[in-house]
């Protein structure tokens, strides 16, 4: 299996990066951005990710407004929301724009990478 | 009267405004006893007061009328005697000549005739114009008397015809005289004839008029002396009290005190007589049987009085306890409301700390996850094993940080007020689980039985945990330390669900769980109950469209029963009361 590409977008550094490194320790690709508007210009230069874990609550743009914007221009990349405990209404909203799944925080990271898998899986399949 | 209006009103919007409710209950209470005694009182008094006084004048009138008529009748029946007599000695003046009864053999004859009529005459005498008894025909010698001084003998000189009182005369026996005066023919010289009359006869006449339904009947001059016996005052001749002067041919009929009973009076002049009949009859005004109607006629008001009073305290009672029930119910209200928001607000409080650390814990979450990854990937060191022990344990606190973050999450969410599809075993566990940590200390424990396919219940999560919360911890309350609660939940019937939470406490008296459910009521130390749990428990249950009961015996321990209705009927909308 070739190297799963996942890009963390949260506001919160230090928690993205430690998720990261984790990840990276069982195989996956992975790249960080603080906020939004850094997740979207990422999209733009080199090599797409696989996977996008968004952050539902960020200063600079919303979970929901990033959501949108990737679906548009790039519907192939599936996108997994990671969202505060006990807010499934908007883990359940983000799903009805395009979002693969949603994770609450703090996470459980077997769950994670079991839905990255999930969403890696359907983006070959479909893509 | 606009001052006490006024004053009675500012009471009324005091006591409604809720000053001082305690003692205004009693003043209400008070202004109600005395304004229904009034309104009850003062008709009844007035109208059994003036029925009682008409009733009385009315019997007056027709004591006195019926006596009138006693009383007339007697003196008719006298009046036609004493006409008779009259009628008999004009009848002889008038077919004898003074010479042909100068005769005494003519004058015997006359009298023995006369007598053998009229038991009653005693003698019979003829005066000539001197004064002097001519003739005499009777029982006594009385030949030759000299009556020219004699009063009667004056009077009937001047009148022609004169009835005498009752006197004693020369036979110093009770007697009447009638007598009639004749001219001598040619001469301006009178002569008399005398009958003398036995009272007996007059006491006879007077005997028949009278009846049982009176006391007394006698006769009376004009002087006041009794002309025949009376059975109140005496034998004939003695002055008799009741003699009053009046005008000729008026009945009169009064009350008046005689030895100490009241007697209604009346009395008549006879015609052509020197003599009244007066009649005496004991007053029924004053008598047994009007006192024995009074009696009844105030035993009747006195029952009357205190059946009233009896409906009246019943009434009034009833009136004042309604009110205060509204009144606590609304205080009740009141207190459930400020309790909920205070909930409420301890809710977001919590909701707003969880989420907050939240995050902070996603990050120790992660680093020290990163941190076991790295210890597990890195070479054997020194004190390897001792930090990854560490770092387990800082996971396994973020776990329970987890735990109660979640909780508190989801606590607050079910603050609003939302109804969805519950399962009433999981709720229950839930609600298990923020009351472990109390139930372990105290070594309590927990047993749970719920029947299999229960349905889902159609309810608001927050206000079921609120009710199962107070109750399991006042379980564990009463419990103290060791023991047993066993919760157990089945169907009730197709429409409701039964929650039954049992505890192994004390128990309570059958006066206790009386109050129970009563806000403010509590059976536990000063300032460490409100007495509002279980009130608010309660109604929180009604809001549901459920209800609690409970059964407890003291020394065997206490069962709750929540029963809830599988769907409630009415939708969220109706919810807010």
């Amino acid at each position: 299996m070739s190297e799963i590409k996942v890009l963390i977008v949260d506001d919160e550094v230090e928690f993205a990066e430690a998720l990261a490194e984790r990840l990276e320790l069982r195989g996956f690709q992975l790249e960080t951005v603080d906020c939004g508007r850094d997740g979207l210009a990422a999209l733009s230069t080199g090599a797409l990710p696989d996977v996008i874990l968004l952050d539902l609550k960020m200063p600079d743009m919303s979970g929901f407004e990033v959501l949108v914007e990737v679906k548009e221009k790039h519907p192939s990349i599936e996108v997994i929301m990671l969202t505060g405990h006990g807010a499934v209404s908007g883990g359940i909203d983000s799903m009805e724009r395009g979002a693969f799944d949603f994770i609450m925080k703090p996470v459980d990271l077997d769950e994670l990478m079991e839905k990255i898998k999930l969403a890696y899986d359907k983006r070959g399949s479909t893509g | 009267m606009s001052n006490y209006f006024s004053k009675f009103n500012h009471f009324i919007s005091n006591f409604l405004d809720g000053v001082d409710k305690g003692e205004n209950y009693k003043h209400f209470r008070l202004m109600l006893y005395g304004a229904m005694f009034i309104i009850f009182f003062v008709p009844l008094l007035l109208a059994t007061g003036l029925s009682s006084l008409e009733h009385k004048k009315l019997l007056a009138v027709r004591e006195q009328e019926q006596l009138k008529a006693s009383v007339e009748g007697a003196q008719k029946t006298i009046g036609a005697f004493i006409h008779e007599l009259r009628s008999v000695v004009r009848f002889v003046s008038r077919e004898y000549s003074y010479e042909e009864l100068l005769d005494q053999n003519n004058a015997s004859e006359l009298f023995a005739h006369l007598k053998n009529q009229y038991p009653g005459f005693v003698d019979f005498g003829v005066i000539g114009p001197s004064g002097i008894q001519k003739v005499y025909a009777g029982p006594f010698r009385l030949e030759g008397y000299d009556y020219s001084e004699q009063d009667w003998y004056t009077k009937v000189l001047v009148r022609q015809l004169y009835i005498s009182d009752v006197f004693m005369g020369y036979r110093k026996l009770p007697h009447f005289v009638i007598a009639v005066s004749n001219k001598l023919p040619g001469k301006e010289e009178y002569w008399v004839l005398r009958l003398s009359i036995d009272y007996e006869t007059l006491q006879n006449y007077v005997v028949t008029v009278s009846t049982s339904a009176i006391q007394d009947i006698f006769l009376v001059n004009n002087k006041g002396l009794l002309q025949t016996r009376s059975n109140i005052f005496g034998e004939i001749l003695e002055p008799c009290p009741f003699y009053t002067h009046y005008k000729q041919g008026e009945t009169i009929a009064n009350v008046d005190e005689y030895k100490g009973i009241k007697y209604l009076r009346s009395y008549v002049q006879i015609n052509d007589s020197p003599w009244m009949v007066v009649m005496l009859k004991e007053s029924y005004m004053h008598g047994e049987n009007w006192s024995s109607f009074r009696f009844r006629l105030r035993m009747i008001f006195f029952g009357c009085t205190v059946l009233a009073l009896v409906v009246i305290v019943q009434l009034v009672n009833t009136i004042t306890n309604r009110l205060r029930e509204a009144d606590e119910k609304q205080n009740q209200a009141l207190t459930e409301a400020q309790f909920t928001n205070k909930f409420a607000s301890i809710g977001r409080l919590a909701a707003g700390v969880a989420h907050e650390i939240n995050n902070p814990l996603a990050i120790i979450d992660q680093k020290a996850g990163l941190m076991t990854d790295l210890l597990e990937f890195s070479e054997e060191f020194d004190h390897k094993g001792k930090l990854t022990k560490s770092v387990e344990s800082i996971l396994d606190a973020v776990q329970r940080c987890k735990v109660i973050t979640h909780r508190l999450l989801g606590f607050a969410r079910r603050m609003d007020v939302t109804f969805e599809h519950i399962d009433i075993s999981d709720l229950l566990r839930e609600v298990l689980g923020f009351l472990e940590q109390e139930a372990l200390y105290n070594r309590i424990r927990f047993e749970l039985s719920f029947a299999e396919n229960l349905p889902m219940v159609f309810s608001d999560r927050g206000q079921l945990q609120q009710i199962f919360l107070n109750i399991i911890n006042n379980a564990i309350d009463a419990i103290g330390k060791d023991g047993l609660i066993t919760l157990s939940a089945d169907l009730y019937d197709e429409e409701n669900i039964d929650v039954n939470i049992q505890d192994t406490g004390p128990g309570m008296s059958s006066e206790i769980v009386k109050r129970i459910f009563d806000p403010f009521f509590t059976t536990k130390e000063l300032g460490k109950g409100t007495g509002l749990g279980l009130s608010i428990t309660y109604g929180l249950a009604q809001k549901l469209g459920g209800n609690i009961t409970v059964e407890s015996k003291v020394g065997e321990g206490t069962i709750f029963t929540v029963r809830l209705p599988i769907n409630d009927t009415r939708k969220e909308g109706n919810f807010n009361e």
